[in-house]
């Protein structure tokens, strides 16, 4: 099962992406795309009302939520977001302590792992090349479809050094940018606690189709 | 009789625009557009404000974008047009500018494309994203050109 872990609809301030839009691109490029759904992940929010139920059954993807938030060591991906991780953490607050999120979110549940560690000022290897590493991470967004030249490729050092699993994730804003990149599992993903077991538990890998879809158009 | 409405797809990419804007172009632009800052003028003033240097103003690169729509999509008119910055586009630099149509409609304001629009470097960085909504010419006289 093939999932874009990383997307940013309208919902985000700097995203112009509706939600459905996407859907109808990713069904109309299935062949170059084989992605079987998305997760949201809004810039320093959560919105415990979304439902996206009804577009998931139209289209047939699935369509999973979670968050970017930002903290004193970059940018970060929370999976299982659920309401005591909504109520222990401002998601408004671009200076959130980052082991606490590391902590606590895996303790409530949920799963926080850094994305495009490569960048510069928001990412982790920065950080890490001054401060000490996190501990409980398990997984980085190794690639990422937004990412600069030579960005992706820094992240391989972090995954050697300290053997972290690796996924993928478009960073999509703009709706044809959706599942460029994204990973792919050896076991189905139904629901936000089956995506944080399969990210704890490992089988899985970042998958690229940048070739594929320059290639089919 | 058919226009361009029905002759584009969604997936269908518009003519890409391959430029290296100079320092002169840019500088004449923020003249023209009344857009004061030094930063838009020369790389020193540029400096003074904390920039590595020249950069071409936000209206500018939209302006790209309009340019990118008119000469794909002839006889269209712009909607509505967004953009997000992204990273600083400089003079002297081959940037290419492009997009494609994501989804289009029948609407009783007319027939409405949807387009994405990037303007990117020459490894792909993309520097300024945005989107744009055109109102497609009616008749059957306008063609869209091929990239």
């Amino acid at each position: 099962m093939i999932l874009d872990l990383h997307t940013h609809s309208e919902a985000s301030e700097d995203s112009r992406a509706p939600v459905e839009t996407y859907l109808k691109w990713l069904t109309r490029k299935r062949d170059v795309l084989p992605v079987d759904g998305i997760v949201l992940t809004e810039h320093r929010q959560w919105n415990p009302n979304a439902d996206y139920r009804e577009l998931e059954d139209q289209y047939g993807f699935l369509i999973l939520r979670g968050a970017e938030v930002e903290t004193d060591y970059g940018h970060i991906l929370l999976y299982g977001v659920n309401d005591a991780i909504a109520q222990r953490f401002d998601f408004a607050n671009v200076r959130l302590n980052a082991q606490e999120v590391v902590s606590e979110v895996a303790r409530l549940g949920g799963i926080a792992v850094p994305c495009h560690p490569g960048r510069p000022t928001i990412g982790l290897c920065e950080h890490y090349a001054t401060k000490p590493p996190l501990e409980g991470v398990v997984a980085i967004e190794a690639l990422n479809g937004g990412s600069r030249k030579g960005e992706n490729e820094r992240v391989q050092e972090l995954i050697d050094r300290y053997h972290y699993r690796s996924f993928g994730g478009s960073d999509s804003h703009l709706v044809s940018f959706v599942g460029i990149c994204a990973t792919e599992f050896d076991h189905d993903i139904r629901n936000g606690d089956d995506l944080v077991r399969a990210l704890l538990t490992g089988g899985y890998r970042p998958v690229d189709f940048r070739d594929r879809l320059r290639q089919g158009t | 009789m058919t226009g361009l409405f029905e002759h584009i797809d969604v997936g269908h990419e518009l003519q890409p625009l391959r430029l290296t804007l100079s320092s002169e172009q840019v500088r004449a632009y923020a003249q023209a557009a009344n857009m004061p800052g030094g930063r838009f003028f020369s790389d020193e003033a540029a400096r003074q404000e904390g920039l590595p240097g020249q950069i071409v103003p936000g209206n500018m690169s939209m302006a790209l974008f309009s340019r990118l729509l008119a000469e794909s999509l002839p006889g269209m008119s712009i909607k509505h047009l967004s953009a997000t910055f992204r990273a600083p586009v400089r003079p002297g630099q081959p940037i290419v500018v492009h997009g494609v149509v994501i989804e289009k409609h029948c609407t009783d304001r007319g027939d409405l494309v949807e387009c994405d629009l990037v303007v990117e470097n020459a490894d792909g960085e993309r520097w300024v994203t945005g989107t744009a909504t055109v109102q497609l010419a009616a008749g059957p006289t306008a063609t869209a050109r091929e990239p």
